[in-house]
């Protein structure tokens, strides 16, 4: 509950505060966003197996965050930059969509 | 990262997964809670940021490379369009060119068919020039002495000429007209009978005109010495308008342009 109310809150905090992007940070924001979503997702996921653990959701949230930045500037550094980038997001999309496939059955039964 | 253990089909979970997350609503205010909703905070903020960020501008989030491609690619797209544009200016200009030209020539020939058209008889023409009046009373103004007076006439600068009896048919004279004696009286030009009184209409310039017809020894003497009169009449307007048709020539063609006189 309180999770979902930070997420709310980060939302709305970053539609009204509207920074801009720090420069270096561009390349690897997105990405990062995509991780952390999969990280949520998986998080989600865990709790209704009931097997949640905040350490355990946190650590995977930041090494998402870490590899998948790591990954982008490794890809720029090599200069393969936007395809290792896309193949990130398509991994983790895919990862993303299998949590969310096991959390409707958990929800749905279906 | 422990978030995907294999896929499990396991219906029977499904209320125990409803129940825990009811059980999950209530805030607790425990410290991995708390970090769990800073995280989530921070993706959200990071989300939404993303996105006005994207809305913002399409190129600010690219890449370096990506950008040096689309610069490429803008780059070779303009010199494209920038060679094309040249290419239709080209063809532009010719297409004007062309028809300037077109119609210059087209001009050109118009003037040449009137001129020609005047020279022939085949058009009506008007401008200064003389009415030559010669009455016969004695019928000694025979073939020769129109003759005289036409070559006179064509000498003093005549550019179109009619020939005709006063009151009768008028002939248009032109370079192949050719006089012959009637032999009772009067004459025939062009195979038409003309009769006395003649009288030429004549386009050129009037003053030189009536003065070749005057000179000493010329038409005017001729026909006084044969008992008849001429009149001449300046006129500073008069038009010719008798036809002849433009016989179309049966053998001559027109020789090409590259051939010259002494060639088979």
């Amino acid at each position: 509950m309180i999770a979902a109310a930070g997420l709310v809150l980060g939302i709305v905090a970053g539609l009204f505060l509207e920074p801009t992007v720090p420069l270096w940070l561009q390349p690897y924001l997105p990405i990062a966003v995509v991780a952390a979503l999969d990280a949520v997702f998986g998080g989600l996921r865990s709790l209704l197996d009931g097997i949640f653990d905040d350490k355990v959701f946190v650590v995977s949230f930041v090494a998402n965050v870490l590899v998948a930045a790591l990954i982008v500037f490794l890809g720029d550094q090599l200069g393969v930059g936007s395809q290792l980038s896309t193949g990130v997001v398509v991994v983790l999309g895919i990862r993303i969509f299998s949590n969310a496939a096991a959390i409707r059955r958990h929800l749905f039964s279906a | 990262m422990s978030t995907d253990p294999p896929e499990d089909h396991r219906p029977k979970h499904a209320r125990g997964g409803r129940s825990r997350l009811r059980a999950a609503l209530p805030p607790r205010a425990s410290r991995g809670q708390l970090v769990a909703a800073l995280l989530c905070a921070l993706l959200g903020f990071a989300a939404a940021v993303q996105v006005r960020s994207n809305q913002d501008s399409d190129l600010t989030g690219l890449r370096q490379t990506d950008l040096v491609r689309i610069l490429d690619d803008v780059t070779e797209r303009s010199a494209r369009l920038q060679a094309e544009a040249r290419d239709l200016e080209q063809a532009r200009e010719q297409v004007t060119d062309g028809t300037d030209g077109s119609r210059a020539a087209l001009e050109e020939a118009r003037a040449r068919v009137r001129t020609l058209g005047i020279l022939a008889g085949t058009l009506p023409a008007t401008g200064p020039g003389i009415e030559f009046t010669i009455s016969d009373p004695a019928g000694e103004v025979r073939a020769d002495v129109l003759l005289d007076a036409l070559q006179e006439l064509r000498d003093a600068g005549a550019e179109a000429v009619e020939l005709g009896t006063v009151g009768g048919p008028i002939v248009r004279v032109v370079a192949s007209t050719h006089l012959t004696d009637v032999d009772a009286a009067g004459v025939e030009v062009d195979g038409t009978a003309l009769e006395a009184p003649y009288r030429f209409r004549v386009i050129g310039e009037p003053g030189t005109l009536a003065a070749a017809l005057d000179i000493p020894g010329g038409v005017l003497d001729v026909l006084r010495q044969r008992d008849a009169q001429g009149s001449v009449t300046q006129l500073e307007e008069l038009t010719i308008s008798s036809l002849r048709p433009a016989p179309a020539p049966e053998y001559a063609r027109p020789a090409p342009e590259d051939a010259t006189d002494d060639d088979g």
